[in-house]
């Protein structure tokens, strides 16, 4: 793999969240079409790597530098890179009563729609095309009227970070957690949400916790985060290794 | 002109602490002048059509210029003023002095009417409205302003309203005056046993707003909703003043306010409730929130309760704050454009006063005025 064909490459990336170093010296390449897992202990940087990509304020890049699609992507603004086709599914999905949840869709539709020269869709076409990723997510049609994710359960709201991505269908969704909080069968709703996304000119890169659902959506990759940077990479044999052995080993190894 | 019973207030006056006096002082408060008939003719085919199911009245100038049905006879003096201190009342006393006519409206026994105001200010106005409710009557009164001058108008407008026994009245106001504008208001609403009153008002518009408002719970069982949303920009200041007296059991109030106050203006909102010894078993509920948008805006909001007797069931619920910077993210990691996230968040947070608005006509007419200020914020309510 060569760096130009890397759909995202990031490299040496330092990031400062108040006044700790989270991220010191993190690197990792994602090609059009890979899926890449990234686990990693409780407050090891997968949400901060999550959102210095997305361009959280607050989290201040000090050192490295990221390229998506050829761009530089940290000199642009949040929204610019959503507009790109970057997908950012939150670990904890925010409430926001008073907005709609069906208009946040359209509206950020259109704005990609906007970024790529074409017009505004056209509504029977959005809302045809909105049923059909709801029946993926089986999620109920009641769900579009209400505030986005107000009053949502933990697992609605993550089956609507990923109904929302299917509108978007981005070229790099970055998922953290998708997994947290589900039942079982919620699960496999949101994995075949994330495989329905598969493509060969889009990548997606899962932040999770557990093997389990690594078993619904095989990962090309499995990296481990510690320390501020990936300390581990492998197959998909590194997730069961991980489940079975915890992460003590390697961080002894890498200290 | 003999001296006025009242005296211009001063920032000592208590109710008067967070107004823009130097701004008032400086308004001159002229007797307005007839409007020439072709101006008249002019505005009246300038309007937007009038609201369905809706009498319209036109006030230019506060004259009374076109009624598109008479108004029912009704003939009453002057109703005497809640307002007790002197400062209080020196806008209505001016009003008093200077207006030319006085719109009076009254609804008859288990009557019902809808009807449209429409104010136009060209010059300085005193516009006058007298409502009555008799007993079981209905009222629904839409009161916009058109900022159709783009000069340095000045209103000093009045309001008074008997709700009579077991009447419903719901009044809704869009104070959107021209840029320039300097208004200042003075309303009264009197509330009779098993009465209910709704109030809603949007403002927008002018230089500097000051509302003045007294409600009286006089009758026991009566209720009053006060809904109120101010928005400023620029250098605008808007004010108000709101006493609510519960002065029989058993009455009801229910008082929110939601301002936003952007770039260097300045948006207040003081809301009074006093419940005398003689009205147990009242309720007060209050909510005064203010979004500060602009560095350099100002944005206080006072509940102030004032209960004398026991078995009163109060809550309240003041704050200032800034737009959540996590809804923010979330909206803008969407790829929607900073200006329209935080447009949306702003009507998000007006949106608590708006939902409780009953009359879909209303409500529609109050969402349009709020587009202006808010582009973009209509459709992600509705969500076409
Ligand atoms: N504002 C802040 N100030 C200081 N430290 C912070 C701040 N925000 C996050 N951190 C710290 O940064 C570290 C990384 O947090 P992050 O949320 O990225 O971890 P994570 O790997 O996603 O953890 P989890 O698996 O629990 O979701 C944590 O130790 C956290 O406490
Ligand atoms: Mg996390």
């Amino acid at each position: 793999m060569t760096e130009i064909q890397a759909m995202l490459s990031i490299k040496d990336l330092r990031t400062t969240v108040g006044s700790r170093k989270v991220l010191d010296g993190l690197s990792l390449q994602v090609s059009a079409g890979e899926v890449h897992a990234i686990m990693g202990p409780n407050g090891s940087g997968k949400s901060t790597l999550a959102f210095t990509l997305a361009g959280r304020p607050g989290y201040d890049v000090t050192g490295g530098s990221v390229s998506y699609c050829g761009e530089d992507l940290l000199s642009l603004e949040p929204e610019a890179r959503a507009q790109r086709g970057l997908f950012l599914g939150f670990q904890y999905p925010v409430e926001i009563p008073g907005v709609n949840n069906v208009y946040l869709l359209k509206a950020a539709l259109n704005a990609a729609r906007k970024q790529r020269g074409l017009p505004e869709v056209d509504a029977l076409e959005f809302l045809m095309l909105v049923r059909e990723k709801m029946k993926i997510m089986q999620m109920d049609e009641s769900f579009l009227s209400r505030g986005v994710n107000e009053g949502f359960s933990g697992g609605e709201k993550k089956r609507n970070e990923i109904l929302q991505m299917l509108v978007l269908e981005p070229s790099l969704a970055v998922l953290d957690e998708a997994d947290s909080g589900l039942d079982i069968d919620a699960l496999k709703v949101v994995a075949n949400g994330v495989n329905a996304l598969r493509a060969p000119d889009r990548a997606i890169v899962l932040v999770t916790h557990y093997q389990r659902l690594l078993d619904y959506i095989k990962p090309d990759r499995v990296h481990v985060l510690a320390c501020g940077k990936i300390i581990r990479s492998g197959g998909p044999e590194l997730a069961r290794e991980l489940e079975a052995r915890g992460y003590d080993w390697l961080l002894i190894e890498a200290a | 002109m003999s001296a006025l019973p009242a005296t211009m207030p001063t920032p000592r006056d208590e109710h008067w602490k967070y107004a823009n006096l130097r701004g008032l002082a400086r308004a001159r408060f002229e007797p307005s002048v007839s409007p020439p008939a072709e101006t008249v003719a002019r505005i009246t085919a300038a309007l937007p059509k009038p609201l369905e199911g809706f009498e319209r009245i036109v006030l230019i100038d506060g004259f009374v210029s076109s009624v598109s049905s008479t108004p029912s006879a009704f003939t009453t003096t002057s109703p005497i003023s809640i307002a007790k201190l002197n400062a209080d009342r020196y806008f209505l006393e001016l009003n008093r002095r200077l207006r030319s006519d006085t719109l009076r409206l009254a609804v008859a026994r288990h009557q019902k009417r809808s009807v449209e105001v429409v104010v136009v200010s060209l010059g300085t106005s005193h516009p006058a409205i007298e409502i009555a409710l008799a007993e079981g009557a209905e009222l629904s009164l839409i009161e916009r302003h058109l900022p159709l001058s783009a000069d340095a108008t000045v209103i000093n407008l009045v309001i008074f309203a008997v709700v009579g026994v077991h009447a419903q009245f719901e009044l809704s106001r869009i104070v959107q005056a021209s840029p320039k504008a300097q208004h200042v208001e003075t309303i009264e609403l009197r509330l009779c046993e098993g009465s209910a009153s709704k109030f809603f008002q949007l403002t927008t518009g002018a230089a500097l707003s000051r509302t003045t408002a007294f409600a009286a719970h006089d009758g026991r069982d009566s209720s009053l909703e006060w809904h109120a949303a101010a928005l400023g920009e620029g250098t605008q200041s808007h004010d108000a003043f709101v006493h609510v007296a519960h002065s029989a059991p058993s009455a009801k109030t229910l008082q929110q306010f939601r301002g936003i106050a952007a770039d260097r203006s300045r948006v207040s909102f003081t809301g009074h409730m006093r419940v005398d010894t003689n009205a147990p078993y009242a309720q007060c509920d209050q909510s005064l929130k203010c979004l500060l948008t602009g560095s350099e805006a100002e944005a206080d909001v006072r509940p102030q309760l004032e209960i004398l007797t026991d078995a009163v069931r109060a809550s309240h619920g003041a704050t200032v704050g800034k737009l959540d910077p996590d809804m923010l993210f979330y909206l803008l990691s969407r790829g929607i454009p900073e200006e329209s996230a935080s447009s949306l968040l702003k009507w998000a947070f007006v949106s608590d006063v708006l939902r409780r608005l009953s009359n879909p006509a209303i409500r529609a007419e109050i969402e349009y005025s709020l587009e202006r200020v808010l582009p973009g914020a209509v459709a992600a309510r509705s969500g076409t």
